[in-house]
């Protein structure tokens, strides 16, 4: 019994690898509709899956899930001004080490002025501590990015963005080169160590970062850091619940200063809204396609069978039982159709990989996700249900005939 | 001494009527009885529209009798079910039609191993060895790989021949085998049919419009009217 049945799926496969032989610009229509079709789904998933990336890279330079933004200030201070790093560094260090926090950094913003030769701009300057980088994705693409020995650098290193490497009329490849900061008294010659994939397009100037330690050295005496605040990055699974413990830690640490401790990454404001709405934009691009395809595919088949009717009255009277009939029909669909999705998923590789998509896609996307085995699964597994389905009406057309009047057709 | 013939198919009255789009019955086949035994060679002439090929799809089940009993191998048509009339028309019955019908697109040795398809087992895994050697024998051995419209009406009748007895079928039904050749490949293609299947020893039975055909027949009968007459047995 089980010899039959495998004699018989080996059957059915061989003849449908027979009729589609033989039928080679029917199966070539059939490639063309449903290979473009699955080319476009995989495609679009893989390229929505790249946007995806992009777009959470772009949010998480603003901290990386979850990140606690620190801020501390002093109620009878009538400026309005943050407590000064002094006081809140050493709290900020006692309940990281408390809770076995790995990664946390100063977040200071100032603005200086920067010169090199005839090149003079505004800079927006990040003060930092090495940790920022990996908790926000900052990757430089040049050189290299701040560490803790910079500190005692007598020329302070900093990091700056592709930007103001231009205001400053420098190339990558002059790195490492010196620029002038100058402060509100103070100016320092300071060394390029490293320039960042990206600048922020919203910004208004070219941005620099410069570790904590080496602002307070240079420019803290004439300039001290206000409003700073820490970064604290803790795991997402029970933030909430650590939120609330770092946020008791502080204040306790921080007696008769006002401390908010909050989440200040995209999942906490509803940033994943977005990439849901990205998803179902393709569900839906990715449904219209396919219909298309399965439609055109559906078409032809059903052509196809009609013009198959005589060739099936014959086979029928070797003794096709119209079971067979169907199955051969339907396995003939699925076999096109794999042929199709195959060649459809190796178009949106090739596509994806090329450098089209690199060169406008991938631009500023610091880890650009490889294909996405999901699509190319979802390419093939749709090519075969399309099939599938795709066969089932032609076969229900095929085995209804009579034979007699089949063979007569 | 010898065994006597195995009975395969049995008519009994049978009879054979459609309904027209008007409602009205119109009587093709009536009152046929035939018994056709292995190894007959059964000879049946009649004009065009006589009922010949509706006889010859009853008798290999791709049709059914409206009324009357028509038994195979002793088991009543009626009574099958299609998976089992399927097995049969595979296993036991060849046919051989006037157009050849060759599947377009296959080389001689692919429709021959077309019915092998629908086999299990030894047959199904040496199809190739199996139709090659069936064409060998109806003088196709260096034509295998040829397309259907790449051969003479000749040589695609003996392509259809091989087709029908590959599987070694104990019934082969012939409708006018002869009806699209010349006279003298006719001939030759008529006494391949009768030599191969006398050698396999299945029952031949051929309609034809042509006498000439028939006459090579050992038993002939005439069918007119939609009911069948014996004729006086071949000498």
């Amino acid at each position: 019994m089980i010899g039959r049945v495998l004699t018989g799926f080996a059957a059915a496969v061989i003849e449908a690898w027979h009729e589609l032989r033989i039928h080679k610009l029917r199966v070539l229509l059939s490639l063309v509709g449903v290979g473009v079709a699955v080319a476009a789904l995989s495609g679009t998933v893989a390229v929505a899956d790249i946007g995806q990336q992009a777009l959470v890279e772009q949010y998480e330079r603003d901290g990386r899930p979850a990140m606690l933004n620190v801020y501390a200030y002093d109620p009878q201070d009538d400026t309005g001004s943050g407590a000064s790093a002094a006081i809140v560094r050493p709290a900020v260090a006692k309940v990281t080490e408390q809770f076995q926090i790995s990664h946390a950094s100063m977040a200071g913003n100032t603005q200086l002025r920067a010169s090199r030769a005839d090149f003079t701009s505004d800079v927006d300057l990040l003060v930092v501590d090495p940790p920022y980088a990996v908790m926000h994705r900052v990757v430089t693409r040049q050189g290299r990015w701040l560490v803790d020995s910079d500190a005692a650098n007598l020329s302070p290193a900093i990091v700056v963005d592709p930007r103001l490497l231009k205001d400053m009329g420098l190339a990558e490849a002059s790195l490492p080169a010196t620029i002038d900061l100058k402060g509100a008294s103070t100016t320092v010659s300071a060394t390029i160590v490293g320039v960042t994939a990206t600048s922020d397009r919203y910004m208004e100037f070219g941005r620099a970062y410069l570790l904590a330690d080496a602002y307070e050295h240079w420019f803290g005496a004439t300039q001290p850091m206000a409003d700073a605040s820490w970064k604290i990055w803790v795991p997402t699974d029970g933030s909430e619940e650590l939120t609330e413990a770092i946020r008791r830690s502080i204040n306790a640490e921080l007696p008769g200063f006002e401390t908010q401790v909050d989440r200040s990454d995209y999942l906490a404001w509803g940033g994943n809204d977005d990439l849901d709405s990205v998803k179902w934009v393709v569900v839906a691009v990715s449904s219209v396609i396919l219909l298309l395809g399965a439609l055109s595919l559906l078409n032809v088949s059903v052509i196809t069978i009609q013009q198959r009717v005589r060739e099936i009255g014959i086979r029928r009277s070797f003794g096709a039982t119209s079971g067979r009939v169907f199955f051969s029909v339907v396995m003939e669909s699925i076999v096109a159709t794999f042929v199709a999705g195959l060649v459809g998923v190796m178009i949106a590789i090739a596509l994806v990989n090329g450098p089209w998509t690199a060169k406008y896609l991938l631009e500023g996307v610091a880890d650009p996700p490889p294909f996405p085995i999901s699509a190319a699964v979802l390419g093939m597994g749709v090519s075969l249900l399309v099939g599938a389905l795709a066969g089932v009406l032609p076969a229900l057309v095929a085995v209804r005939v009579r034979i007699v009047d089949a063979i007569r057709f | 001494m010898e065994d006597a013939p195995v009975e395969l198919v049995r008519l009994s009255g049978v009879g054979r009527t459609v309904v027209l789009p008007d409602d009205e019955d119109l009587t093709i086949l009536s009152g046929v009885d035939l018994v056709v035994h292995g190894g007959d060679h059964i000879g049946i002439v009649g004009r065009s529209g006589t009922g010949k090929t509706t006889l010859l799809n009853m008798l290999g089940l791709l049709d059914r009798p409206t009324h009357g009993t028509m038994e195979w191998a002793g088991r009543d048509v009626r009574r099958l079910s299609g998976r089992a009339t399927a097995h049969i028309r595979g296993r036991e019955i060849g046919f051989v039609f006037q157009q050849f019908n060759l599947l377009p697109g296959l080389s001689a040795l692919e429709n021959v191993i077309a019915p092998l398809m629908y086999a299990s087992g030894r047959e199904f895994w040496s199809r190739r060895r199996i139709a090659a050697e069936m064409l060998e024998r109806v003088g196709l051995a260096e034509r295998l790989d040829s397309r259907p419209q790449h051969l003479s009406g000749g040589e695609q009748q003996r392509v259809a021949i091989a087709r029908a007895l590959v599987r070694s079928p104990r019934v082969v039904l012939a409708d006018e085998p002869t009806g699209a050749l010349d006279v003298e490949t006719g001939a030759q293609v008529m006494t391949l049919l009768d030599d191969v299947s006398r050698d396999s020893g299945a029952a031949l039975i051929t309609i034809t419009h042509d006498p000439g055909v028939a006459a090579i027949a050992r038993r002939r009968y005439r069918l007119e009217h939609g009911a069948l007459h014996p004729l006086e047995a071949a000498a």
